[in-house]
């Protein structure tokens, strides 16, 4: 019989779990743990500066490898500190674990130094949390933590873990490591697919609506697949932006309040919308009332919440986004082929061409719509691209063409600024062979800008390209448009010089004044051999364009 | 507990009571009744059943089951046409008086909502000091 304790008992389970990257800060109430971690060899950790830099670059490893991302705090501000991060996470269906210290068990409930109730407070925003009263509990709640987190819909899980849990001894048996891709799958209904086969059959203007349900799945061969053998354009979310190359024939690009107006076109004039792995979120659809009119529509889900929750739904379809597309495929295969009438795709193709936004300017200072152009002409299909939120996240969304899924990630649901900086340094950890760019607005990255140093420290070489208005831009722009310019608390002034920012924590800093700089200084931060930051200072007045006005009508944007 | 109550709470709707209790298996059976139309009810059906610690969900319908509910009474000190009202009452409406303290009374009654609420509005506060009520249980009568 071989004790040890619970702290290292939760190592021995987060490696049989896979886990090789946690991101965390130390405090009082989980020193034991990281008293373990100093005999730990096999686990990296990576010292955030900030709690919710923890948080966010777990979420980000998470999504650019498909794999659960750990973070770890200790008890009280450390934990409460992860919330923003934990939500942002649970709102866009990203598999984060998130351990926390807590006080030890007799002590709960006296409001003892640095005591949060947890277990309330992250009971709103995580898929699941537990609190580990008896280390013997400690192995099956590490499984259980990782298995909720990737099954079904996937989601952060919170583990509270008192000190006392912690170093008391026991003789346990850790669970045998296992695969992620063991996950339960949900089969569809055969009289669903029957039906959506039918449906999608005898379309004359179909159109595919796919979100990050795809990506998660794995789908995203057979949702190409699909789109080519009903010849049906696809629209995304944007958490679905990469589930198809963006520069395929059949791709429209994100749908929405500022997506591409051929999107939105198509969506309101289809006559069956097949959407898989999407929730229909408000900024997606904008007035329900009004959204897909002419269309039946078919909802493929693996969470039975989400269906007909904002959308009337005419054929739901409860499963798993890759399983249901193949057997729609089959299906499809299996009838007559008539040849799809050409029409509604040369009216798309049309579209497509006739509405593509302009990004060919030359003014300085430099349009956003120029600085993405030109950041994507040195960007390969391999690069990951992170964004802030706000103006410089919608100008990412609307104008990257995004190849391949897992490489475009952005806060969705939390609309989180502050996301990207430490999300792009997880997907760097992840995925470090790709290039990892974060397109950031100054007023978000400065929110997280302390990340500087552990990027820094542990040579995590991620480019940030800041979009430098000196506004908090997306409010500004509403101020414009719909409160009579009273712009109210959203200039940022002068400061600070975010070259002189970067080098004062020995990244590399530079300045892209004019368009034609940008494409040679992002090469020369990617071969820096350091993290990065280019400012791009941006015309301040331009606008995120089109916009559909919150519950407007997809086919009557703003255009100016 | 908490997180079904707060699932109800996040959405506006109220939960007119809520019973728990440990069943053979030693589940815990959790009966929640509130009132919405069938597209909110159907809504926070999936609600529970997407929560992790619930095993399954089942929506009984008041006409397919066996709803009972348990009120205990305690009056203020009744005088004598207050007592024979009281008793007469609570025994018309199957219930029993479990005590009588100088005139201060304590009775069960058990039903369903309304025969006790019924009970509850003919005795009014000039009779009644305190009602504690245990909240509805309910039983579908399905057999398979």
């Amino acid at each position: 019989m071989v004790e040890i304790t619970g702290s290292k008992a939760l190592f021995e389970a987060l490696k049989a779990e896979g886990v090789r990257d946690i991101f965390g800060i130390p405090g009082g109430a989980i020193i034991p743990v990281y008293d373990a971690l100093y005999d730990e060899h096999n686990i990296r950790h990576i010292l955030t500066r900030h709690e919710q830099g923890a948080a966010h670059a777990a979420d980000g490893y998470a999504r650019a490898i498909g794999k659960p991302g750990v973070c770890m705090t200790t008890s009280g501000p450390g934990a409460t500190n992860l919330t923003t991060g934990i939500l942002n996470a649970y709102m866009d269906s990203s598999p984060v674990v998130a351990i926390s210290g807590q006080m030890p068990t007799q002590m709960l409930g006296t409001d003892a130094f640095q005591e949060a109730d947890m277990l309330s407070i992250m009971l709103p925003i995580t898929k699941h949390n537990f609190i580990v009263h008896r280390i013997e509990e400690l192995p099956i709640v590490v499984r259980l933590a990782f298995k909720t987190s990737m099954t079904g819909r996937p989601g952060p899980v919170h583990i509270d873990l008192p000190k006392n849990v912690q170093v008391s001894k026991a003789d346990l048996k850790i669970p045998a490591a296992i695969k992620y891709d063991k996950a339960v799958k949900m089969d569809p209904g055969e009289e669903e697919i029957r039906k959506a086969v039918n449906m999608l059959v005898n379309a004359e203007q179909p159109v595919i609506y796919a979100g990050g349900g795809v990506i998660w799945s794995g789908a995203s061969a057979e949702l190409v697949a699909l789109a080519e053998l009903l010849g049906a354009p696809v629209t995304t979310s944007l958490m679905g932006k990469g589930t198809i190359p963006e520069d395929h024939p059949l791709s429209l690009g994100m749908l929405g309040m500022h997506g591409r107006i051929a999107a939105n076109l198509a969506v309101t004039e289809c006559d069956v919308l097949l959407g898989v792995g999407v929730r229909f979120s408000d900024r997606a659809t904008s007035d329900v009332r009004h959204f897909a009119p002419r269309a039946k529509i078919i909802h493929i889900d693996i969470d039975p919440v989400e269906i007909g929750k904002n959308v009337r739904v005419d054929l739901p379809i409860v499963g798993d986004a890759k399983r249901s597309l193949i057997s729609i495929i089959k299906g499809i295969r299996a009838q007559v082929q008539r040849g799809r009438t050409s029409a509604w795709l040369q009216k798309i193709s049309k579209m497509r061409d006739e509405l593509a936004p302009r990004m060919d300017y030359d003014e300085v200072p430099t349009k956003p719509q120029r600085a993405i152009k030109e950041i994507m002409r040195v960007l390969n299909d391999d690069s990951i691209i992170v964004t802030e939120v706000g103006q410089c996240q919608m100008w990412a969304a609307h104008f990257c063409q995004v190849k391949k899924p897992r490489h475009f990630i952005s806060s969705g649901g939390l609309g989180t600024m502050g996301f990207g900086f430490p999300a792009a340094m997880g997907a760097k950890v992840a995925c470090p062979q790709c290039d990892v760019v974060n397109i950031a607005g100054d007023g978000s990255f400065l929110m997280n800008s302390q990340e500087l140093a552990t990027v820094v420290e542990n040579k995590i070489n991620v480019v940030s390209c800041i979009f430098n208005n000196r506004y908090l831009g997306m409010v500004k722009q509403w101020q414009d448009i719909f409160y009579q310019k009273r712009r109210s608390a959203v200039s940022l002034g002068k400061v600070p010089d975010f070259v002189k920012l970067a080098e004062a924590y020995g990244a590399w800093g530079d300045r892209a004044a004019r368009p034609s700089e940008i494409a040679p200084k992002l090469r020369e931060a990617l071969k820096s051999g350091k993290p990065a930051v280019l400012d791009i200072p941006i015309d301040p007045d331009e606008h995120v364009l089109p916009m559909v006005p919150s519950g407007g009508k997809l086919d009557e944007p703003i255009l100016t | 507990m908490m997180r079904i109550s707060r699932d109800f709470h996040r959405r506006q709707i109220n939960l007119d009571s809520i019973t728990v209790g440990i069943e053979p298996t030693g589940l815990a059976r959790i009966i929640l009744t509130f009132k919405a139309d069938d597209r909110m009810a159907e809504f926070m059906r999936k609600v529970l059943v997407r929560s992790e610690p619930i095993i399954d969900v089942e929506v009984i319908e008041p006409e397919n089951s066996i709803v009972r509910e348990v009120a205990l009474l305690k009056t203020k000190k009744l005088d004598v046409g207050q007592l024979w009202k009281f008793i007469q009452l609570v025994e018309r409406a199957g219930g029993k008086v479990l005590e009588n303290k100088d005139n201060i009374l304590i009775a069960e009654l058990s039903g369903d909502h309304d025969e006790i609420e019924k009970v509850i509005m003919e005795l009014g506060p000039e009779i009644l000091k305190e009602v504690a009520r245990s909240g509805q249980v309910l039983i579908s009568r399905e057999t398979t």
